[in-house]
């Protein structure tokens, strides 16, 4: 018994330890505001006549939504994105300076430790979610408390299956500026290709999609991950979804796992 | 503890800050609709010729779209322009109607908060509710077999899932292309019964002992009746929504519902 609590305390101090620098540190805060505005204020704004009807029954996209309400949970993606595969820095930061290793000295398992510094990492990756939906009304989109409370549940598991994958770079990666060069090149390419800007009509065929967009970018946008994980998030936001409504949760928890898993084999060799 | 409180004070603070800055950057204007409007100090309203009772030829009593956003138009100092669009409702396809942002603000007179309708125009829902209904002597469908003569309408209500019903239910339909024909061969007894959108069936001269009814609740949804808005229009929307709300609360909505006969949701026609 005494050891079940032993092991909840060490889990609860690097949750804690993760949870109070992630909060006191104000730029990873503009970070997490900075994003949501550039991509709704600016981007969202921006794009959004071209996307509005001038003849009635004459519109690009026939969705039944603005583009900003489109872009709305995809935003929410990209800052749990950013947020969660950053956290690998703080991987990468404990290593460095020592920090690791008197953990892992400790009598605490590894694979407790490592599911401290994700719970820590994903919840300050949702939130940075979180932060986003406070602009749903200049999104124009409604949400009750039982939308809120299933979004932020995908958002941690999807925040959790991130910062897992974080740690899972972090392990291949040995320096802070490799680190930021390797993220960008892994966080932007999966955000383009996930539907999150554009979409796939859903009133179009296959064939009809592919002379949209050339075939290759819509396989693309069909084996990445994210992209469900954006239609999950846009069928509980604002009751929209571009494929099969179940495909977006089971995906988002086999990421979960799956990235879970490697990152515990590849922390327990560290 | 007062480590521990100490300890939270800042990330509160920081937080806080984060989320005033949001919540004021919230209420930025996304648009300028609503500016262009006050600018013009004119709202442009599109609607049919007729679709009774939302829309009517009685200057006295010209329609519940009418003299609904005339109330909202007044709530926001605008002065409203009815423009009288034939075009409205000639054909399937919303875009051979023609209606542009030139012509129109506002587009209502038998405009249904459907997800079709939302794909091309943003909605403001009215009290009023419509879906598919049948008209019959008996009150009821014929049996598999039978023929009925269907008149789609425009409003937007989901037809594609209309003629998959019908089909399952082994009836035979009659396309029908104008309010006329529909009740021409209802009156020949060419088909049993009808079927057709809530509010067409006002503006007809149904044959007597016509009995309306709703389809089956459990294959077909019911819909409200909306203000049609073009797509971006956020802050229109917004100021128009905030208006219809007050209207309400002043009782307003109450006596115009009253004053044309339009029965709220859960009565049947």
């Amino acid at each position: 018994m005494n050891g079940v609590v032993m092991a909840l305390r060490g889990l609860y101090g690097v949750w804690l330890r993760e949870i109070t620098r992630a909060t006191r540190d104000r730029a990873q805060l503009i970070g997490g505001i900075s994003r949501p505005l550039i991509w709704l204020l600016i981007l969202g704004v921006g794009l959004n006549p071209y996307f509005r009807g001038e003849v009635y029954g004459e519109v690009r996209f026939v969705i039944p939504y603005t583009y900003l309400q489109f872009l709305f949970p995809a935003v929410i993606v990209l800052n749990i994105m950013y947020t969660s595969i950053q956290f690998a820095v703080s991987v990468i930061w404990d290593r460095e300076f020592g920090f690791l290793r008197e953990v892992l000295v400790s009598p605490m398992p590894r694979w407790l430790i490592l599911l401290g510094k994700v719970l820590g990492g994903a919840t300050v990756a949702t939130l940075h979610g979180a932060l986003v939906l406070v602009l749903a009304r200049f999104a124009d989109v409604t949400l009750s408390l039982d939308q809120v409370a299933v979004a932020l549940a995908l958002m941690f598991v999807l925040a959790f299956g991130l910062t897992s994958f974080g740690v899972i770079l972090a392990a291949r990666v040995r320096s802070f500026e490799g680190f930021g060069v390797f993220s960008n090149t892994v966080i932007l390419p999966l955000y383009f290709t996930s539907s999150s800007i554009f979409p796939l009509d859903p009133a179009l065929t296959r064939a009809q999609q592919a002379v949209t967009y050339p075939e290759w970018l819509v396989f693309l946008v069909q084996i990445n991950p994210i992209t469900y994980a954006v239609d999950a998030l846009r069928g509980v936001l604002i009751n929209f979804n571009q494929f099969t409504p179940g495909w977006g949760i089971g995906v988002i928890v086999g990421m979960a796992v799956l990235f879970f898993v490697v990152a515990i084999i590849d922390f327990a060799r560290q | 503890m007062s480590a521990v409180r100490n300890r939270w004070i800042r990330p509160a603070v920081n937080l806080l800050i984060v989320v005033l800055t949001l919540t004021a950057l919230s209420y930025l204007p996304p648009d300028t609709s609503l500016a262009d409007r006050q600018k013009s100090g004119v709202l442009k309203l599109c609607v049919p010729p007729s679709y009774p009772p939302l829309v009517t030829a009685d200057a006295q009593q010209p329609g519940f779209d009418i003299e609904l956003t005339a109330k909202l138009a007044e709530r926001l100092g605008l002065r409203l322009n009815v423009n009288r669009l034939s075009s409205i409702g000639t054909d399937f396809n919303p875009r051979n109607w023609s209606l542009t942002r030139g012509q129109c603000d506002i587009i209502a007179g038998g405009v249904a908060d459907t997800v079709q309708t939302r794909s091309f125009l943003e909605t403001i829902p009215t009290p009023i509710e419509t879906g598919w209904v049948a008209l019959s002597n008996t009150g009821q469908l014929p049996a598999a077999g039978g023929s009925v003569v269907v008149l789609p309408g425009t409003s937007g209500l989901d037809r594609l899932q209309l003629s998959g019903w019908l089909r399952r239910q082994s009836l035979q339909v009659i396309p029908a292309r104008s309010p006329q024909q529909f009740v021409d061969v209802l009156a020949s007894g060419r088909a049993a019964a009808g079927i057709t959108e809530r509010f067409l069936t006002a503006g007809m001269a149904l044959p007597p002992g016509s009995r309306t009814f709703w389809l089956p609740d459990a294959q077909f949804s019911r819909f409200r009746m909306a203000l049609g808005l073009w797509k971006g229009d956020q802050t229109l929307k917004r100021a128009l929504l905030s208006a219809l709300q007050a209207t309400e609360a002043a009782g307003e909505l109450e006596a115009l519902e009253s004053r044309y006969h339009v029965e709220t949701i859960g009565k049947a026609p």
